[in-house]
């Protein structure tokens, strides 16, 4: 099929003119640890290709590398016709730098170019203009002014299209080679200076806003407000959502089971499928509703900004300003966070934010959080007569959390200083303009962000919960305490006096170690309660009954902190870092870190 | 030697010379970006607590952290 390739710096619109030439169907290519992402789309006949959002030929980090290098063999192959250059209107120079470089490659491939003057609107929202016709003389190649936002020019741009891609290429002044970098950038500054327009009132807003949002009182209180928000739709918007898909996969489950009968393979649908895949599509409305304000905080260009603010402080972690967002979508899901970690632009930083997310209080811990303070703490208990103690508690759990990553992660900065191959890389960040976020890119990225989860996680649970469906069914018929997994909870149960727990604690434990959220439910079971996860209170009332004390209690809840319990975390890990050995590494680190911080806790208290 | 990290909020300066002490892309992306000799950087803003300084140069306004800015030298006369 015929491709088309669309190219640009960062933040020049291309996603949304990209959407807006290939409607919302597309294909995501991604390159494990890299940022790299490569959409495909269709217009017309051809096969549009997005490439990341690029500043140079010449590249900076790895990921730019491969990016640069994906390009190279796109323009190189015989499929592509056309090379479209999107630029941005308001910052013509900065755009021309990368576009002239591809120019020159395309030329040396032989291949058409096509200029895109995006975002045409906001200059003339200002009452200015750019004289196309004589860009277009200068650049040699067509220009097209439009906005991709407003639509305005993108009809023209379209019908032009398949005939552009079937043009020969016309003769220019521009005869700069690639590697002659310097030239790429004078030109730019030269045509810059002839057509483009004049950058403060344009920038001014921008500063404007900025004096506000960067303010160190105003700007750190809009921050923590923005912060906080964020936190919250996590657990209080997406609830509705992830209660109707847990109701409806009790729907789908009972009516299939009522289908088919009592018998093996009833009960292997309930548990292994429904129970234990059932129970991880539960967390795609979450991540999908943390995808979308992510989305919006981005596209708006507040990301940037805030990434400016916690830079300082995260650095003195080993961390870096890019570090927070992974943090803060880690205390919905660590696979999401992980994935976010690729933006971080040091090799070393992004190392070390990757392997302290699992440290954050997923969603997966909260039913287990629940059950143990309801076990611990009675339901009035007031902290200082004003504070709710169980929520106090809540708060606590995630603040351990967080202080432990930041621990950790300070230790790992340390260790790995000396190390060659994990070279640092400077703080450089472009401040974007403020812009309203467009639906569409949106809507495709929270699409996209629930069908990764789905793809990474689904089968990896799977594989898990077959394992422990048939390790806690067979023998048949001998119910949970009498089944494999029983024998191995009583055959290591010495491991677990330490913690003050006995076997039944062991058999949860160690299921939980593949995926936490089969805790509750476990060891509802190991007491003679089916169905624990709806009636936790009913549970915590029968462990209290059989005596579990404070300080075993207490261990146990920060063994759940701590503990990298999650194969598909690890799995992700692996993936990201390309090393298995560093997330199976991990996740047996943690768990004695684990092991150690209960034990002492349970001795303590 | 006067060096872009010194530069005062809303002061204005011209770029002399990058200090070679950075990796050559890392020198070849600041001059991409617009600081290389003769061109006007103006400081937008600065961070508490030795926190990235806000950079206005050409048409793009950029973050950059102590170890880059104090590496740009600045021309004298200003």
């Amino acid at each position: 099929m015929e491709r088309i390739v669309l190219v640009g710096k960062p933040n020049c619109g291309k996603s949304l003119l990209f959407n807006q030439l290939t409607g919302l169907r597309q294909k995501v290519a991604n390159f494990p640890g890299v940022t790299v992402e490569l959409k495909t789309g269709q217009f017309d006949q051809f096969e549009v290709v997005d490439f990341p959002g690029t500043y140079s030929l010449h590249s900076l980090s790895k990921d730019e590398e491969i990016a640069v290098e994906k390009l190279n063999l796109a323009v190189d192959d015989d499929d592509t016709q056309l090379v479209v250059c999107v630029l941005d209107a308001a910052r013509l120079e900065r755009s021309l730098v990368f576009a002239l470089q591809v120019q020159a490659l395309a030329r040396k491939n032989n291949k058409a170019v096509v200029f895109v003057l995006n975002m045409i609107d906001e200059v003339e929202r200002y009452g200015l203009n750019i004289d196309i016709k004589a860009l277009q003389k200068e650049l040699g190649a067509p220009v097209y002014a439009l906005s991709a936002k407003t639509l305005k020019g993108v009809a023209a741009f379209k019908e032009a299209l398949p005939s552009l891609a079937k043009q020969a290429q016309a003769p220019t002044e521009l005869n700069i080679q690639l590697g002659e970098q310097r030239k790429f950038i004078e030109r730019a500054r030269e045509i810059n200076a002839e057509y483009g327009i004049r950058s403060d009132v344009v920038l001014k807003n921008q500063n404007r806003i900025d004096t506000f949002l960067l303010n160190n009182v105003l700007g750190g209180i809009a921050f923590l407000a923005i912060m906080f928000f964020l936190f919250q739709s996590i657990f209080t918007w997406a609830q509705p959502l992830m209660d109707g898909t847990e109701a409806a996969i009790g729907w789908i489950a009972s009516t299939l089971t009522g289908v088919i009968g009592p018998g093996i393979v009833s009960d292997f649908l309930n548990d292994a499928i429904f129970g234990g895949v059932g129970a991880f599509l539960v967390f795609v409305p979450q991540i999908m509703v943390l995808t979308l304000i992510i989305g919006v905080l981005e596209d708006s260009g507040y990301l940037a900004r805030a990434a400016l603010i916690c830079h300082k402080p995260l650095s003195l972690f080993g961390l870096s300003g890019r570090s927070f967002i992974p943090y803060l979508t880690g205390h919905a899901c660590a696979i999401p966070a992980i994935m976010a970690a690729r933006t971080i632009e040091s090799p070393r930083k992004r190392l070390i934010t990757m392997l302290t997310i699992p440290l954050m209080s997923c969603s997966a811990r909260l039913p287990v959080y629940a059950l143990l303070i309801a076990v611990l703490i009675p339901k009035d208990a007031t902290f200082l007569g004003v504070f709710d103690l169980q929520g106090a508690a809540f708060f606590g759990l995630y603040f351990f959390g967080i202080l432990m990553a930041l621990v950790v992660s300070t230790l790992m900065n340390v260790f790995t200083r000396k190390s060659k191959e994990l070279k640092d890389m400077p703080f450089i960040l472009e401040l974007p303009s403020y812009r309203l976020p467009h639906w569409k890119p949106l809507f495709q990225r929270v699409i996209n962000s629930g069908l990764q989860f789905i793809k990474r996680a689904a089968p990896v649970i799977f594989v898990i919960s077959l394992c422990l469906w048939t390790l806690g069914y067979f023998p048949q018929g001998a119910g949970l305490e009498n089944s494999l997994l029983g024998k191995i909870g009583h055959f290591i149960e010495p491991i677990f006096e330490p913690l003050g727990l006995d076997w039944r604690y062991g058999v949860a434990m160690i299921m939980s170690f593949l995926a936490r959220e089969v805790f509750v439910g476990a060891l509802g079971t190991m007491f003679g309660m089916s169905g624990a996860e709806e009636n936790i209170a009913g549970l915590a009332a029968q462990i209290q009954a059989d005596g579990l004390t404070l300080g075993a209690g207490i261990g146990l809840l920060l063994f759940y902190v701590v503990a990298l319990q999650c194969v598909a975390t690890v799995a992700m890990l692996r993936a990201e870092t390309g090393k298995s050995r560093i997330a199976w590494g991990l996740y047996a680190g943690y768990g004695i870190l684990a092991y150690l911080i209960a034990v002492i806790a349970a001795h303590i208290f | 030697m006067k060096t872009l990290w010194e530069l005062k909020a809303k002061q204005a300066a011209v770029v002399e010379t990058i200090n070679s002490q950075l990796t050559v892309s890392v020198i070849s992306r600041l001059q991409e970006m617009g600081f290389s000799e003769g061109q006007q950087v103006v400081c937008v803003r600065r961070s508490p607590f030795k926190g990235p300084l806000v950079v206005q140069v050409g048409d793009c306004v950029y973050s950059l952290e102590q170890a880059v800015a104090e590496k740009i030298n600045l021309a004298l006369a200003s």
